[in-house]
């Protein structure tokens, strides 16, 4: 196991091995101190597990926010960053550079003119700067805006707890008891570092996925419960949706099983750890997999069919209100930080500090910052993905993930049998050097060789200015020519 | 500069289509050239006078053999104080010329229309056409929803709104008032007045909020 | 599943204004539709009964309330045809400039509202962006941001004001720049293509019949425009083309109305920046109110038994007047006033154009024809 000045594990275990003696182990049934202890510790550390994840699940909401609409203000790239800090308290709003002593800050406004130069956004006249320029006021010296969701969760609290009148009531209570608590139970099986795990079980994987899928169910319970036409379409767009991304989910975790050996969550990122290699470089088909699949799984744009606002208005969270609705929108985000940790375990080496071997002293940083700075960088593509794309038809959806994504997986589970197989267990007992350079390589040509697609004959035509042909439209019998 | 439809060329057509009213509907139908302005424009338009019951012969007959392809606007007005034209309806017409773009070797082509190549009934022309009707309670003339789809919801709206039936028109409903808009209530006639400008006592004020003493007697 | 009726509306964030569409439907598929309007019918034509022309001016901008300056113009040639006025030619211009930009500010807001239709949230933010820079040079035109007033019997309330072509020019030839960008977002993403294309799909002659006009028949492969067809204003005197797409062999579908539309900006904004351009007595002189080089002469009255009508190319379609004057008795007053509008008609033929496919389409497709209820309920 990976060093870790943070050994939280290690002293919950001598507090509650301490506590167990002390308490049982006094008593006729000494026997079972070190079951005691060993319970005492599971449970303390899944406490400090969800407290961690809910702390931090307020810097995923603030990322989501403000990188959302600085994606969404394109052009004016210097002013968003610009606007991250911009605030009162005696600082002007916008050029602060200014205020620096000396004329310090002159070169900064020349560099922030030339920047916005290059970004289009040199427009002299006030009244068009006017749809250029957004400042931000916050507290400068914290983030902008931190806790401002935390304000947002509490507002829920505050509302009324309705029930539809012919509502199936029991399970209308029971869909989101379902939902969150099988998401919150599945960061028990995720560990934040080396020492800093709750369950360290032969199966933990299995049974995280297993837990994960069991919030379909309740989605289908919500939207059938409620009495309600639009939820119930919702609660079945939902069920099918994410029945049928599991499939690929499973089989791409199971490639990620196959080539570390293991089950085991921990000696999966282990493995990556001590064979130097993350698994990203080696399975980048996977990892573009799962982080597509887990798009779709939990219901974000482009895959966020079941509460798609423009039909459905709410989907099939429409009736709930109050701290239910708001639960479940939590949990939305946890399943969301869910599925950014375990791509950070499975592919990019967990806690696993980049270059950690090479790099001096870095194995001073306590590996749990490496977990989150990790998660809260693929939650990044998650919000890119929301702010550029447009929503995908259900059919379309389920034709994607059926026809498109499950073959894939099956493609990129026999790639990862066949690495682990030949290549590691063939030859060395370690990856040759060649092997990810080679596969990452292939990997970003393909990527960048696909994503241009030309349709050289609409171009000639002049037809549209950017000519993209689209693959045939989902749906009977409606093909453009 | 940009393409536009000359004067001329909507002066002859009006003045063809006139002349083709006038062989094929003597006695039921006048027809006449006249001019609406748009801006500083004078255009020539087709103005048809028709007696109801000719009304979809004519309409047939421009729809078939004119390519009036267009039913732009049916609509009716109560004149209570004339007794032999007490309903009115009115029907704007429009010849486009929208057709399908063809399809050359697999591909559909654009169609930009030559200005320069449009002749007779090709050229995009207006038409107003009347009929009324004598004083009656049950003022009906008949649809033409079947020729031009267009028309369908305008009858709709003139039964809903002024009160004039349309004979065989499928599907008759109320489409801007309530649904359960009592029977023959039809706002657009006379006899139902707008409030403060049709009264004199003083009706926009139902809790007299502005009303002061000194008011009183006085139209406000 | 059993066939169902789904109601949307009359509160739906799909339905862009305030009517219900009922649809049936068999699983996800749609079988039916209904359409129910009428929840906004401010009784307009009645009222204008007791108006004088002046007074109905601001009734007009408020029919469709994001395109307000076509319909109070609509109703302005239709009051000038009924009163024999004549119209000096700046005035014309001026007309032109307020009806190009309020045609590109409704296109934008369709724009910004079809976007979060198909799931864009990013567009809908972007075209709000470049719509506050239209409504600013509107609001320096007619002095407010929707609903400007800005036509009177014979010209137009006010000139141009001072520095206005400058602010204009500037912020036209940034929103030229702009609409690549709405371009990069909608047009290379495959997920855009995929729900607009092959969906939706109407072809010329049957929309003609039915009385669609406009942006959505020209998507169907014809060029006709009401401005060319049956002219009116300056448009001849500009360098401009109407908007056309090359719809497919099965006709029409909503990328094609959506590709026209943003055309149709383009051609929009060349156009203001050629008129302004072209205007007699230049862009940068400024009559006071009144001026006859912007107001020609009116009567009050119309003269006995004077009918006026007049066809305008909306934003929409072809939207239409028709006054019956009153005689002496009611002079000021008309005594009748009939609107068509252009989407009373075209929403029935949506809903139509919905049958057979998916529920997910129903907002692409009735996005794509634009739908305003302010104009359909009047």
């Amino acid at each position: 196991m990976t060093d870790d000045i943070l050994n939280v594990r290690g002293w919950v275990e001598s507090a509650s091995q301490f506590l167990a003696e002390a308490t049982v182990g006094q008593s006729r049934h000494w026997g079972f101190v070190d079951s005691v202890a060993f319970f005492l510790t599971e449970l303390i550390m899944a406490i400090v597990i969800f407290g961690a994840i809910m702390n931090t699940l307020l810097v995923l909401l603030w990322m989501e926010r403000k990188l959302l609409g600085r994606f969404m203000d394109r052009r004016g790239a210097v002013t968003s960053l610009r606007s991250l800090w911009v605030g009162e308290n005696g600082v002007t709003a916008g050029e602060w550079w200014n205020q620096l002593p000396f004329g310090v800050g002159k070169p900064i406004g020349g560099i922030n003119r030339a920047l916005n130069r290059i970004a289009g956004n040199d427009h002299e006249l006030e009244a068009v700067r006017r749809v250029q320029n957004r400042s931000y006021h916050g507290v400068w010296w914290l983030f902008p805006g931190f806790f401002q969701n935390l304000a947002d969760g509490m507002k829920f609290l505050t509302k009324e707890h309705m029930v539809p009148e012919k509502s199936d009531r029991f399970v209308y209570e029971v869909a989101p008891f379902l939902i969150i608590a099988t998401t919150v139970m599945c960061f028990t099986f995720i560990p934040l570092g080396p020492h800093f795990f709750s369950n360290n079980s032969e199966m933990s994987i299995l049974f995280l996925m297993a837990v994960f899928s069991v919030a379909p169910l309740g989605v289908f319970f919500a939207g059938w419960s409620s009495n309600n036409k639009y939820t119930l379409l919702g609660g079945i767009r939902s069920a099918a949706q994410l029945t049928a991304y599991e499939i690929p989910l499973l089989v791409t975790v199971l490639s990620v099983v196959v080539i570390s050996g293991s089950f085991n969550m921990i000696e999966v990122i282990e493995f990556q750890a001590n064979s130097g290699v993350w698994n990203i470089f080696l399975l980048p088909l996977g990892g573009l997999l799962f982080l597509v699949v887990m798009v779709a799984e939990v219901e974000r744009i482009p895959f966020d069919m079941p509460e798609a606002e423009a039909e459905l208005v709410e989907g099939w969270w429409t009736e709930y209100g109050g701290m239910r609705w708001g639960l479940m929108f939590a949990a939305e985000y946890l399943r969301t930080y869910a599925a950014c940790l375990l791509f950070a375990h499975f592919f990019l080496g967990g806690w696993e500090a980049p270059f950690e071997d090479t790099i001096p002293f870095i194995s001073m940083v306590p590996h749990v910052l490496w977990v989150f700075l990790k998660a809260w960088f693929m939650f990044i593509f998650f919000v890119w993905f929301r702010a550029a794309l447009h929503r995908v038809r259900t059919d379309q959806i389920l034709e994607f993930g059926w026809c498109y994504l499950l073959p894939l997986s099956l493609v990129n589970l026999a790639m990862a049998a066949a690495l682990r197989l030949w290549v590691y267990d063939g030859v060395a007992g370690e990856w040759p050097i060649l092997v990810p350079i080679l596969i990452t390589s292939i990997g970003l040509a393909l990527f960048v060789l696909l994503a241009i697609d030309e349709d050289p004959e609409a171009l000639a035509a002049q037809t549209r200015p950017y000519s993209v042909q689209t693959t045939d439209a989902a749906g009977p019998g409606q093909h453009r020519e | 500069m940009a393409k536009e439809l000359s004067a001329d060329q909507i002066q002859s057509a009006a003045e063809a289509l006139v002349g083709s009213v006038a062989e094929k509907f003597t006695g039921s139908a006048t027809a006449e050239v006249r001019h609406h302005t748009g801006g500083r424009r004078k255009n020539a338009y087709v103005y048809i006078d028709v007696e109801a019951a000719a009304w979809r012969d004519l309409a047939t007959w421009l729809a078939k053999s004119h390519k009036v392809d267009h039913c732009s606007m049916i609509t009716g007005i109560h004149w209570p104080e004339k007794a032999d034209a007490t309903w009115q309806v009115v029907a704007h017409l429009m010849r486009t010329g929208v057709r399908n773009p063809g399809v050359v070797s697999g591909r559909v082509h654009e169609i930009k229309v030559d200005i320069d190549a449009l002749v007779g009934v090709d050229v995009p022309l207006e038409f107003e056409i009347s009929m009324t009707l004598a004083e009656t309670r049950e003022p009906s003339v008949p649809s033409v929803a079947d020729i031009w789809v267009g028309a369908d919801w305008n009858e709709k709206e003139t039964w809903d709104l002024v009160g004039i039936e349309f004979e065989g028109h499928v599907g008759m409903r109320r489409v801007l008032l309530p649904h359960d808009s009592p029977t023959g209530y039809h706002p657009l006639q006379k006899q139902h007045k707008l409030r403060y400008h049709d009264f004199n006592e003083m009706y926009d004020d139902a809790q007299g909020f502005g009303r002061k003493p000194e008011d009183v007697g006085r139209v406000k | 599943m059993a066939e169902m009726w789904i109601s949307m509306g009359p509160q739906h964030p799909m339905t862009h204004g305030l009517w219900t569409l009922k649809v049936k439907v068999d699983g996800e598929t749609v079988v039916d539709t209904e359409p129910d309007l009428g929840y906004i019918h401010r009784g307009v034509e009645k009222i204008c009964e007791a108006r004088d022309f002046t007074q109905i001016t601001t009734y007009c901008d408020r029919l469709c309330y994001a395109s307000a300056n076509t319909w109070s113009h609509a109703w302005i040639y239709a009051a000038e045809d009924l009163l024999e006025v004549e119209v000096p030619e700046r005035a014309e211009y001026i007309r032109m400039v307020a009806v190009e930009l309020q045609r590109i500010a409704s296109h934008l807001m369709w724009l910004g509202a079809y976007c979060p239709d198909v799931g864009n949230l990013t567009g809908m933010v972007w075209c709000l962006r470049e719509r506050e820079m239209m409504m600013d040079l509107l609001q320096e035109l007619g002095g407010s941001r929707m609903h400007y007033n800005f036509p009177r019997v014979g010209g137009v309330k006010r000139d141009l004001p001072i520095g206005f072509a400058m602010r204009c020019r500037a912020k036209l030839k940034l929103f030229l720049d702009r609409i690549q960008e709405y371009e990069a977002i909608l047009d290379e993403s495959t997920i855009f293509l995929v729900r607009t294309q092959g969906v939706g799909y109407a072809k010329a002659e049957e929309m003609i019949n039915h009385g669609v006009t406009g942006p959505n028949t020209r998507a169907a492969g014809h060029d006709y425009d009401v401005r060319w067809a049956h002219p009116y204003s300056i448009y001849d005197e500009l360098d401009w083309s109407p908007a056309v797409e090359r719809p497919s062999i099965k006709g029409s579908d909503c990328y094609d109305r959506y590709r026209v539309r943003v055309e149709e900006m383009r051609q929009s904004a060349l156009m203001v920046l050629e008129g302004l351009d072209k205007m007699p007595g230049g862009s940068e002189t400024h009559h006071e109110s009144g001026d006859p080089a912007i107001l020609g002469k009116a009567p009050a009255r119309a003269a006995e038994g004077k009918t006026g009508f007049h066809h305008f190319e909306d934003s929409r379609g072809e939207s239409m007047f028709y006054i019956a004057g009153g005689g002496e008795a009611r002079g000021k007053h008309p005594y009748r006033v009939s609107i068509r509008s252009p989407m009373f008609i075209t929403i029935p033929y949506a809903a139509k154009c919905m049958i057979g496919y998916k529920i997910a389409d129903i907002p692409a497709i009735m996005g794509s024809f634009d739908p305003c209820i302010g104009e359909t309920d009047r």
